[in-house]
């Protein structure tokens, strides 16, 4: 049986940066319109089951039912019976589960929080990611179909996987000496003094960057980063820069519209062997990927690390291609007789 | 976002008066002390703080049948509300108006109303009074997930952003219109992707969290005082009672109260005071104390205050037309 898993984040698009930033709304309906066209892309090639994560919008059973209603469900849908709760937990725990299910790929919809979600349980599944909003470095923009027939040429265990991805890196953020969270594209030390609405939008707040790549077309604070100094997802490096504190100013898009002037000192590398201490002076947060998470008051140790543990992401258009050179595409005869006595049927 | 510390103990004090408050209406109302219906806020307590926290006196805000929180963060009087829900002569209305009906001009209160969905457009109203005398004052609306199937819903959205009056539209999603959970009443889960429909910035926040709260109304009022228009706030909650008193609540799930319960907005802003060393266990226990005060001194003041003479029934209505009626 080949077997994908889905899991589509209901909270994502409405947070403040609607407000704050010129960032756009993804509502719930048309996260159920791009999960069906991933089952409709996946179960064209090949995919029998597709595993949903349960939602307080029930976007798994609406999909099943939409596709059941117009008679163009053909492979099985299973939305994973767990305890909800609502919250980022819900993904970590669906992911969990798909991964023990030994699904031949996962896709995400979401922003990059979405992801470090399932960053946090995924190792060994293939990641594909797509992205509902305009502040995203980890996950792409990417029509759902296609992104459907892509898992589906993962999840046929066709090809080696070794030509269509690779593993990420993550910041991982100790607290006396105890891994405390990852974040897979920034960590950022703010003077916000506390989690709040999540979001991180405000410069002069910032005072460091961590980075695991680092690019000029990228959007939020790893840009700011980029700007100076372009770091690959290959590469086995990261990078911090100081905020604030006397550098020169750059021009830089830390929001969807928002291209501010940054005092930003020269990017420090990060190694995979080295290590970064900061002890708190004052209260703050750590914002992960854009989202305040870690609440610190003063005199709180924490190290920061790049390493390469983060999932094994999918490179979608390049197993589109590894799919294609090997003939995946090619319909199979019985399918094509099928499709010719339906037509002389009519 | 920067606060002070005295703010964020105020935020905490406004927290706990809404909630002693609401807590001696409940027993009083099992007492019946209380006439006719009251629609508690338990567990709403930091929409209302942190949206208001954001507020001048001469804001306005519109309310609900749930607003005892609303008007006492915005500053209303602790006697006078309780002689009111006590319907005594010295309450906001005389005692003839009851829970859901008070208001205080003063404070900018446009009053509490049990009309569901009523608020939406006389916070147009505030908003175009505002635009029209040049002022930076703003109106906050406060309204139900329920209210917001309502057609003043969109009538209230609809002129606020044609106009781009200065209007914050804070929706309080506790997840159901009476006993109508938010899955049989509206085919969406997030109320502030309506916002869309009306050009407006639309945003979701943890209604729990009077962090998150406050953040995004500060952001929306400090837009609003700019002219730039009006925002929808929708704040994700949970009314620990029933709609109203009374109300045996049967539609609940089991373990759902439970398990909005481990989210009380009280106790997580209490930890998060003492965590960063803003607010000693002492200064809890006094505020805690000077709070109870206070509410025993609110249920005196009405306990001691008259039942309105049967001769004023009459009295602060549309007499004109009363006179008119009873003549013919």
């Amino acid at each position: 049986m080949t077997s994908i898993g889905i899991v589509a984040n209901p909270a994502s698009g409405k947070d403040i940066r609607r407000l704050v930033s010129h960032a756009t709304v993804i509502d719930n309906n048309e996260k159920i319109n791009i999960v069906e066209r991933i089952v409709l892309g996946a179960q064209s090639l090949g995919v029998d089951k597709v595993y949903i994560m349960p939602d307080s919008y029930n976007i798994g059973y609406r999909v099943l039912d939409k596709l059941k209603l117009c008679e163009e469900l053909k492979c099985e849908i299973e939305v994973i019976e767990m305890m909800r709760t609502d919250s980022m937990d819900d993904t970590v725990s669906a992911a969990k589960y798909m991964e023990k299910t030994k699904v031949g790929c996962i896709v995400t919809l979401g922003g990059d929080g979405t992801n470090r979600a399932v960053a946090k349980s995924v190792k060994s599944t293939p990641l594909i990611t797509i992205s509902t909003g305009t502040n995203n470095v980890y996950p792409v923009m990417l029509e759902g179909t296609v992104v459907g027939m892509a898992a589906a040429a993962v999840a046929s265990g066709k090809f080696d996987v070794r030509l269509f991805t690779a593993r990420d890196k993550v910041i991982e953020i100790y607290k006396n000496d105890e891994l405390k969270d990852i974040a897979l594209i920034d960590a950022v030390i703010s003077k916000d003094v506390f989690v709040g609405s999540k979001a991180i939008w405000d410069m002069e707040t910032i005072e460091k960057i961590f980075v695991t790549r680092s690019h000029p077309a990228s959007i939020g604070f790893s840009a700011v980063v980029g700007c100076k100094t372009i770091i690959y997802a290959h590469d086995d490096f990261g990078a911090f820069v100081d905020i604030n504190n006397g550098g020169s100013f750059i021009t830089a898009p830390i929001a969807a519209g928002i291209v501010d002037k940054i005092s930003a000192g020269d990017p420090e590398i990060l190694g995979f062997s080295d290590e970064y201490e900061y002890v708190t002076k004052n209260r703050g947060t750590i914002a992960l990927d854009g989202e305040r998470e870690i609440e610190f008051s003063d005199n709180q140790r924490f190290v920061f690390k790049i390493r390469r543990n983060g999932p094994l992401h999918v490179n979608a258009v390049r197993a589109l291609e590894t799919a294609q050179k090997n003939g995946f595409f090619i319909a199979n005869n019985s399918d094509v007789s099928e499709l010719f006595q339906d037509n002389i049927g009519r | 976002m920067k606060i002070s510390n005295e703010q964020l103990k105020e935020m905490y004090l406004t927290m706990l008066k809404i909630r002693k408050f609401e807590t001696r209406a409940m027993d009083k109302f099992a007492e019946g002390k209380i006439p006719g219906f009251v629609h508690l806020y338990l567990g709403e307590e930091a929409v209302a703080t942190g949206a208001c926290a954001n507020l001048r006196k001469d804001d306005y805000i519109t309310s609900t049948h749930r607003g005892h929180g609303h008007i006492i963060a915005k500053g209303g009087e602790l006697n006078y509300m309780m002689a009111e829900l006590f319907g005594k002569e010295d309450g906001y209305c005389r005692g003839k108006g009851g829970s859901m009906h008070i208001a205080d001009a003063s404070k900018g209160i446009l009053g509490a109303n049990g009309i569901v969905g009523a608020g939406h457009n006389i916070a147009a109203g505030a908003g175009l009074a505002i635009q029209y005398k040049g002022t930076d004052q703003v109106c906050v609306c406060f309204f139900g997930d329920a209210s917001t199937n309502q057609s003043t819903f969109h009538e209230g959205l609809n002129l606020a952003s044609i106009w781009k009056l200065p209007v914050v539209f804070v929706c309080e999603n506790n997840g159901y219109g009476i006993s109508v959970s938010q899955a049989r009443h509206q085919a969406i889960t997030d109320v502030s992707v309506r916002a869309t429909a009306y050009n407006m910035p639309g945003v979701t926040v943890d209604g729990n969290d009077v962090f998150a709260v406050y953040e995004a109304v500060g952001e929306a009022v400090a837009r609003a005082r700019k002219g730039q228009g009006p925002t929808l706030i929708e704040c994700k909650t949970y009314r620990f009672r029933g709609h109203f008193e009374g109300d045996p609540t049967v539609y609940r799930p089991s373990g759902e109260l439970e398990a909005w319960l481990k989210k009380d907005p009280i106790p997580r802003m209490e930890n998060y005071l003492k965590e960063n060393n803003v607010i000693t266990e002492e200064e809890i226990k006094k505020m805690n104390a000077d709070v109870d005060k206070m509410i025993d001194d609110a249920n005196a003041f009405a306990d001691n205050s008259k039942v309105p003479a049967l001769e004023s029934a009459l009295e602060d209505v549309y007499t004109d037309i009363v006179e008119e009626g009873r003549i013919r």
